[in-house]
């Protein structure tokens, strides 16, 4: 049984584990690219649905947590050897393992030697431990971690985010999935001087029943509210409307939610049982002037074309409060309010995914120096009776490193001739 | 004789991959001769008899076959990575079965059996008689051995330090496999390829943004959007394929390059250590000479892929207009024979508005009326080749059976009628058409070429 735990354990924290998760999935896709052309989509679909691609996909945060535990412990365990403590299967920590016949040594003289070409010393009982550098660990680490988010955040995304799109309109409750939130009060676009942000937008939301204070919602990174990510997607208009018709004298009248930015779009609104149509759009400012005026001032004039059918009957423009009345038409546009059409993504693994990104940054940041700069090399010496076991590993600038490796044994061999 | 020289490159490729094959299996020439004298025989026979049987045809079998290929190189040279960074890997079943009689004929008799296939697919047309067939089974027959005894003198004469490692073989072999079938339309990769590179990143980086919940375009800075929209079209499927294309050959390279050097911290006089060392770098830079060399095969293969020396026919679209009734009419005979089986381009114009489409009759003798543009790509329009059209953007070929069905790069279909003599399409529907599914694909104004 220990046997079986210990043959899962390696193969667990294969270094080949991802590779092969990352090849079947990609033959996955490959697959589904012969039937369909949104393919990565229904990648994910099946992801979501199937059970075997969820655990398949889970290997790889699995095998980055064995790894993890693996390479902290052959740290520890290379650390524990340079300070001449006993160590299992001590080979298999170094690159290089060689042994010499001596039966006397001049650790004096191999320390000075070591120093004189940079590198530090550790003697301890009958070992003689020398580095130069910094290991690069910290940064395999924190690398491991990062992948371990990436993948992390990719399964819980892939298997349970939940996406509702909502209209969050001015003095309205916020519709959150979950219930209602507090009333909002106002929705702010600016103009932004950031390096990638040209515009903000702020929601500001009142205190809600259920236990929520007042909140103010912006762009990046989306805030997270009652158990989901408010993620404002599009500006729109929210519009009540009032409309009659010769043939229509009781009028109908309704609130209606308008896709209507950028200024130019055009969206409709059918008016039922009838055959009136009614198409508005906001009006494209001059060039040269912001597009999104009329949102960011609230200051919105709509324009409007009616239709019978096929045919248009009349267009026209008016602003909010403004009404509109033609051969015995009329059209009143008594309220309108901003809106943002919203997306509320429940859905942890984003948290992950941001993660990974800064570690991976962080890794990035301390890997590249140290592999250029300061590579770790390490040679460990044990005398024994009448034998000298040698290791040797290094991190980076091997070649420069086996030289001086090469030349310590070569003194303790001179030793042994003399 | 022009058929001979179209062959020409192929031919050379048959003997380029006969040669390694020999170097390769330096244990087992005999075998590798009669194997690749067969494969070859029963590739080029095999293809040019499936070819003639009707409802058949061989181009999707020996482009999956070489998609297999790819993806194999692709596996071995993962596999070779992990080999190098874990010295403790080991694959022992794959060096025996390399190294067997039986591995060697069966390799050399896969890969000849494609190479004749790839060569054979140039052949145009499908005619086949008794005397035909039986002529081409002795010219390929005698060709083959001829071809397989030629590259052993020739092998046998180069020298000892040449040497083919099983990496090498399988990198150098595959390569030369994919740089014939790019010269042939309908079995290039690299193409289709980046084409599905460019689709696969977009929706990648439409996914991505939405994953990490990044805010619309209106509220980004022009030149950050523009970026990102750089990550939406074909130069970005160009990159990536080359990147796609190069890594398993540069993975092999690097592989090779980073095996470490035998360990030679036992010997103790410097002068023999230095003799090992420089004896194992020369023979490491004797092994990268078959993957460079596969470079720049792959680098040809790419190129050829991407300036196809093919002639589309593609007639400059003929404006038309519509009737008081809204209907464009176009009559079947006159001056264009709609029902030639070619493509025939046509541009109507309503004010500042305009639709290119085309009028084709298929093979099953329907005609059907398309968008000269696809829901997904820039509408660089298409051009016609032989059994298929090209989509100009992506360079995707579409069946001629399939076009006028819907979806994925196939030009969008237009409803319409024929009514007696003429083929009538709706005005309005077309204009309609265009502007839903196509304007939204442009990025630069259309023109076609």
């Amino acid at each position: 049984m220990k046997r079986l735990f210990r043959a899962l354990i390696a193969a667990g924290s294969s270094r080949a584990v991802p590779p092969i998760v990352i090849g079947l999935f990609f033959l996955f896709y490959i697959g589904v690219a012969f039937f369909t052309d949104e393919t990565l989509i229904t990648l994910m679909a099946f992801t979501r649905r199937s059970f075997f691609l969820a655990a398949l996909l889970a290997l790889i945060p699995l095998n980055c947590a064995l790894r993890i535990v693996r390479q902290t412990t052959l740290y520890l365990n290379v650390r524990r050897a340079l300070h001449g403590k006993p160590v299992n299967s001590q080979s298999e920590l170094f690159d290089e393992a060689v042994e010499l016949p001596a039966s006397t040594y001049d650790l004096p003289e191999l320390e000075g030697r070591l120093a004189a070409v940079g590198y530090k010393t550790g003697r301890s009982g009958t070992a003689l431990g020398a580095w130069r550098g910094i290991s690069v660990f910290p940064a395999r680490l924190l690398f491991l971690i990062g992948f371990f988010c990436l993948f992390t955040g990719i399964l819980i995304t892939t298997t349970t985010r939940t996406a509702n799109r909502r209209m969050v309109i001015e003095g309205e409750p916020m519709p959150m999935p979950d219930g209602t939130g507090g009333t909002v009060e106002r929705i702010t676009l600016a103009n932004a001087s950031g390096l990638i942000l040209a515009r903000t937008l702020a929601i500001e939301v009142a205190s809600s029943n259920s236990g929520y204070g007042k909140r103010t919602f912006g762009l990046y990174p989306p805030t997270l509210y009652m158990g989901s990510f408010v993620y404002p997607r599009y500006l729109g208009i929210a519009l009540y409307f009032r409309f009659s018709a010769p043939d229509m004298p009781a009028g109908y009248e309704t609130h209606c939610s308008l896709n209507c930015y950028p200024p130019g779009k055009e969206d409709n609104v059918a008016i039922p049982g009838s055959p009136y149509r009614i198409v508005f759009s906001t009006p494209v400012p001059e060039p040269g002037t912001e597009r999104y005026r009329s949102y960011m001032t609230g200051d919105i004039t709509l324009q409007f074309k009616v239709l019978k059918g096929k045919d248009v009957l009349f267009t026209g423009s008016a602003p909010a409060g403004g009404e509109f009345v033609r051969d015995g038409y009329r059209l009143a546009l008594p309220d309108i309010r901003r809106l943002v059409i919203t997306d509320f993504i429940g859905d942890y693994g984003v948290l992950f995914i941001w993660s990974a990104g800064l570690i991976f940054v962080a890794a990035g940041g301390i890997w590249l120096p140290i592999r250029a700069f300061f590579p770790r090399r390490e040679m460990l010496l044990r005398f024994e009776a009448d034998l000298i076991t040698a290791y040797s590993r290094a991190e980076g600038r091997s070649r420069k490193h086996a030289g001086v490796f090469h030349e310590v044994l070569d003194l303790v061999d001179a030793k042994r001739d003399e | 004789m022009a058929i001979f020289f179209k062959l020409i490159p192929h031919i050379i490729v048959w003997f380029g991959v006969v040669v390694i094959l020999l170097r390769g299996f330096s244990g087992r020439r005999s075998v590798v001769v009669v194997a690749s004298g067969l494969g070859l025989l029963v590739g080029t026979v095999g293809v040019f008899a499936l070819r003639s049987l009707p409802g058949l045809s061989p181009f999707i079998a020996i482009k999956s076959v070489l998609g297999v290929c790819f993806l194999l190189l692709w596996a071995v040279s993962v596999a070779a990575s992990y080999r190098t960074a874990d010295s403790g890997a080991a694959f022992p079943w794959g060096e025996r079965f390399f190294s067997s009689s039986s591995g060697a004929g069966v390799v050399t008799v896969i890969v000849t059996l494609i190479a004749g296939g790839i060569a054979v697919c140039k052949f145009s047309g499908a005619e086949t008689s008794a005397l035909s067939f039986s002529l081409l089974a002795l010219s390929a027959g005698s060709l083959a051995y001829f071809i397989a005894y030629a590259a052993r003198f020739i092998e046998k004469r180069l020298p000892e330090s040449f040497r083919v490692s099983q990496l090498g073989m399988v990198v150098s072999v595959i390569a030369l496999l994919l740089f014939s079938s790019s010269s042939i339309l309908r079995l290039d990769l690299f193409s289709p390829l980046s084409m599905k590179v460019m689709k696969g990143v977009h929706d990648f980086v439409h996914q991505f943004m939405e994953s990490i919940l990044i805010p619309d375009h209106l509220f980004i800075r022009p030149p950050i959007w523009k970026s990102i929209g750089f990550l939406f079209g074909k130069e970005v499927g160009f990159w990536g394929g080359l990147v796609i294309w190069f890594a398993p050959v540069l993975l092999i390279v690097l592989a090779i390059n980073s095996v470490r050097l035998p360990s030679v911290a036992h010997i103790r006089q410097g002068a023999q250590r230095r003799k090992l060392l420089a004896g194992a770098i020369r023979e490491q830079r004797l092994q990268l000479v078959m993957p460079l060399f596969s470079v720049v095969i792959f680098a040809a293969a790419a190129y050829q892929s991407s300036f196809p020396s093919v002639e589309y026919w593609d007639p400059k679209p003929l404006p038309v207009t519509a009737n008081p009734a809204g209907e464009i009419v176009i009559p079947k005979k006159g001056d264009i024979n709609l029902e030639d089986g070619k493509l025939h381009k046509y541009l109507f114009k309503q004010g500042e508005r305009e639709a290119r489409f085309f009028v084709l009759q298929t093979p099953d003798g329907k005609l059907t009326v398309d968008l000269d543009a696809c829901a997904i790509c820039k509408p660089d329009g298409y051009g016609q080749t032989e059994g298929s059209v090209i989509c100009y953007y992506c360079k995707t070929l579409i069946p001629l059976e399939t076009v006028g069905k819907p979806g994925g790069c196939n030009p969008v279909p237009i409803g319409f009628s024929v009514k007696g003599e003429s083929v009538v399409i709706d005005a309005m529907t077309l204009i309609n058409s265009w502007g839903a599914t196509v304007q939204a694909t442009a990025r630069v104004k259309e023109g076609g070429k």
